[in-house]
């Protein structure tokens, strides 16, 4: 009896083992290129990866994938967007699969430091030559060519470019404050007039914090503001210490602005605080110019509703933040699909219909705004006459480390409201995370 | 053991001991055998993850696409950092506030609710259901729903000014005071936040704890049905009242229950993440950041894998410094019987 229990027990490890040891072998050998391995245009997969899942974004995303699959017949195309927090959810799933050897065929990053990040790790393929062949270069502005490339060789190709400076404005309630605001108005005009609507029964500024991007994008302006495109540029790469009496004075109106906001500002995203100011909630809320599509998709209508103008100081300045797609160095499953699906997408027509969609700014010269609204030409002019500078509060201008330290210096700030502690914080992280 | 008899001397073949220890022995080996399989696999799953998430803590590897196993010099200077960062510190004094707090308001609930529905006779049934049914819930749903509730201008603020005239209702998750400060920053030294109750924990406080005495309910209950009958009815003809009763039969019955349930809800309030994303997020000086957000932060946005790992160690110990204790007094019961 005790015999065959023992002989029954050897047996029964011996299954699980020989299970066990199946299973591993199996979940290696699916990796890279194991489904889709096909070669060319002739046939095969394109993969590709994005956290492009909402209503605009979507049907940019099917602009793109028109466009290849038009351009590669017999491929087919794998939408593989991951929705949530803005990218976040996304960036966890693919750097999960970029160790693992399983790269998609083509991601989604945002130029400048997030494309260098992944140059450094060797996940992202050299495509100068593509850039040579189709002469994009020329068409691109110089500031953007020069987040798009690393030591003289191309990774990236742009699509978009949103305008994170854009100050929304409720005509109605400036009107009753009888404030104005125009792309001349200075900074301190603008903070100077802040209790003057607050006197009028309105609430000056609506904020959405519960978003740590939304106030460290509204002081990043408020800095660019006090300091110039140059100085800013120096700021994020620390040349230009954040202890200086200029970036002191942003962090001063800042607080001042943080007085009159909305007082369910911590609870309230972007998208609630962008509609609020539409609704008459408050009089102004800064936000990249996502808010348009977001505002004219709940029915309002630009010029009635809400109206806009670049936040005050800044009219010069273009706060860039983008998107741009790459193709990996490594295990790429269909190298040459890949290539066609980037040369898609910087075709003027392409890039047209896409921007239209997607309410962006064309990142190339000859793109068609035929029909595009008053406010996306007005951003897409500004994007090839006026300085360009990289978001700090999206993770482009800097590395993300540092990105965050500032991200969690302001999120502090909304609490404490004490100026020395941020700028210690800050200009600590600049001698520690950068250079 | 103590049941088997003492073994004849001088009767040494037929002896029962040597019999028992001959019999156990093979089977000692068929049960290490049945166990093999769980055991390895525990061991390289959960302790030798542990052991890796413990190098990766003291290592160089920053970015999670980019592994560097190299140690970072001077040791452990990642635990270092975080310790003397603002908002990791506000993470810890919220999670420590907000589980004393959350286990305090649903092991009470749970234990009101069991007592008024054992005591019911009408729709028993029912009432249990209701009171369990947050239980099924997801977090998120949750977070979601209460963070309109304790909006600072909806949800209950709104009868608090329409219909009870309040001027100045409390602004709930969006507020920054801490209350009973025992400690203020002097801004040099090491502690960089007020201590004391934030506030804006309490809504989340009252969320989790909506959610989850569902749960204590269903155990005290158990533990209800177990106290014999005979006792109270026993206790009811000696003179002692409802109250008597609950005091000295009821509750000493239930201390067990209490410390599983405690334990069981403990490690729920630890790891407390999503009904905070939910809710608040970090809130306006990480008044309600948690050590989960700040490990998602880290490791996700970041680009500080090691920090990250730093975090998530300092939460298993900080669950084991509970845990341990309890396991060893369970342990040293069962041997004592």
């Amino acid at each position: 009896m005790v015999k065959g229990l023992k002989r029954a027990a050897i047996a029964f490890t011996a299954a699980s083992v020989l299970v066990l040891s199946a299973c591993g072998g199996a979940g290696s050998s699916g990796s890279p290129g194991a489904e889709g391995s096909a070669t060319g245009e002739g046939g095969g997969s394109l993969e590709v990866f994005s956290w492009w899942t909402s209503g605009s974004e979507a049907a940019a995303l099917k602009v793109l994938e028109d466009a290849f699959t038009a351009a590669a017949p017999g491929v087919t195309f794998k939408n593989a967007a991951v929705s949530g927090g803005g990218g976040s959810n996304a960036r966890t799933v693919l750097s999960t699969r970029l160790q693992g050897g399983n790269p998609p065929d083509s991601w989604q990053l945002h130029p400048d430091q997030d494309l260098f990040a992944v140059v450094e790790d060797g996940s992202a393929a050299d495509i100068t030559d593509l850039y040579q062949a189709n002469g994009w270069e020329a068409k691109l502005p110089d500031t953007v060519t020069n987040m798009l490339q690393k030591d003289g060789k191309y990774y990236a190709v742009p699509v978009n470019a949103h305008r994170a400076n854009v100050l929304w404005t409720n005509p109605d309630a400036l009107k009753k404050a009888g404030v104005s605001l125009s792309e001349t108005t200075s900074i301190t005009d603008f903070v100077a007039a802040l209790p003057k609507i607050k006197d009028a029964g309105v609430t000056p500024v609506c904020l959405g914090a519960k978003d740590p991007f939304a106030p460290a994008q509204l002081l990043e302006v408020i800095i660019m503001a006090n300091v110039g495109a140059d100085g800013y540029n120096q700021l994020v790469t620390g040349q230009l210490p954040f202890d200086d009496p200029k970036v002191r004075t942003a962090v001063e109106q800042f607080k001042t602005v943080l007085e009159n906001v909305n007082n369910d500002s911590a609870v309230l995203t972007w998208d609630q605080a962008a509609l609020n100011t539409a609704e008459g909630k408050c009089a102004t809320n800064l936000m990249g110019d996502w808010a348009y599509g977001e505002l004219t998709n709940k029915g309002k209508e630009d010029g009635s509703d809400f109206s806009h103008v670049t936040f005050p100081g800044t009219s010069e300045i273009f706060d860039f933040v983008g998107d741009a797609f790459v193709i990996p160095a490594e295990n790429a499953p269909n190298p040459e699909a890949e290539k066609v699906w980037l040369t898609q997408l910087l075709d003027p027509k392409v890039q047209s219909e896409f921007n239209l969609k997607k309410g962006s700014a064309p990142v190339i010269k000859d793109a068609s705004l035929d029909g595009y609204p008053d406010y996306q030409k007005k951003a897409a002019e500004a994007f090839q006459s006026t300085t360009i500078v990289s978001s700090l509060a999206h993770a482009q201008s800097a590395p993300a480390e540092f990105a965050t330290t500032y991200s969690d210096a302001v999120t502090s700030f909304l609490g404490s409201k004490n100026v020395d502690a941020f700028l210690k914080t800050m200009t600590e992280a600049q001698k520690n995370q950068l250079g | 053991m103590s049941a088997t008899p003492p073994a004849p001397p001088g009767d040494n073949l037929k002896a029962p001991r040597p019999a028992i220890e001959s019999r156990n022995r093979p089977r000692f080996r068929g049960a290490a055998l049945f166990m093999a399989p769980s055991l390895i696999l525990t061991f390289v799953f959960v302790y030798g993850f542990i052991a890796f998430s413990g190098w990766i803590s003291v290592s160089n590897w920053k970015r999670p696409t980019r592994q560097d196993l190299t140690l970072r010099h001077p040791f452990g200077a990642t635990y270092w950092e975080m310790f003397q960062e603002e908002r990791w510190q506000a993470s810890m004094r919220n999670i420590i506030v907000f589980t004393v707090l959350f286990l305090i308001l649903a092991v009470l609930t749970g234990l009101v609710l069991a007592i008024l529905v054992h005591r019911v006779t009408v729709a028993k049934g029912l009432f249990r259901s209701v009171f369990l049914l947050p239980y099924a819930l997801s977090f998120i749903v949750t977070g979601v729903a209460f963070r309109w509730i304790f909006n600072p201008n909806s949800g209950i603020n709104k009868w608090l000014v329409d219909i009870f005239g309040i001027e100045n209702p409390p602004q709930w998750s969006t507020s920054t005071t801490i209350a009973l400060p025992i400690y203020q920053p002097s801004g040099e030294g090491f502690l960089k936040v007020e201590l004391g109750i934030p506030v804006a924990l309490l809504p989340i406080v009252i969320a989790a704890a909506w959610q989850l005495s569902g749960f204590a309910m269903a155990m005290y209950l158990a533990g209800l049905a177990g106290i014999p009958e005979e006792e109270l009815e026993a206790a009811s003809m000696d003179g002692a009242g409802e109250f008597k009763q609950l005091r000295h039969i009821m509750l000493p019955q239930l201390w067990p229950v209490t410390v599983t349930c405690l334990i069981l809800l403990l490690h729920t309030a630890l790891k407390i993440f999503d009904l905070v994303v939910a809710m608040a997020g970090s809130g306006p000086g990480f008044v309600t950041d948690v050590p989960g957000i700040y490990v998602y932060d880290m490791m996700g946005k970041a680009g500080r894998y090691d920090k990250g790992t730093a975090a998530a160690l300092v939460l298993l110990f900080t669950a084991c410094l509970v845990i341990v204790p309890y396991l060893t007094r369970i342990y040293r019961k069962e041997r004592g019987h």
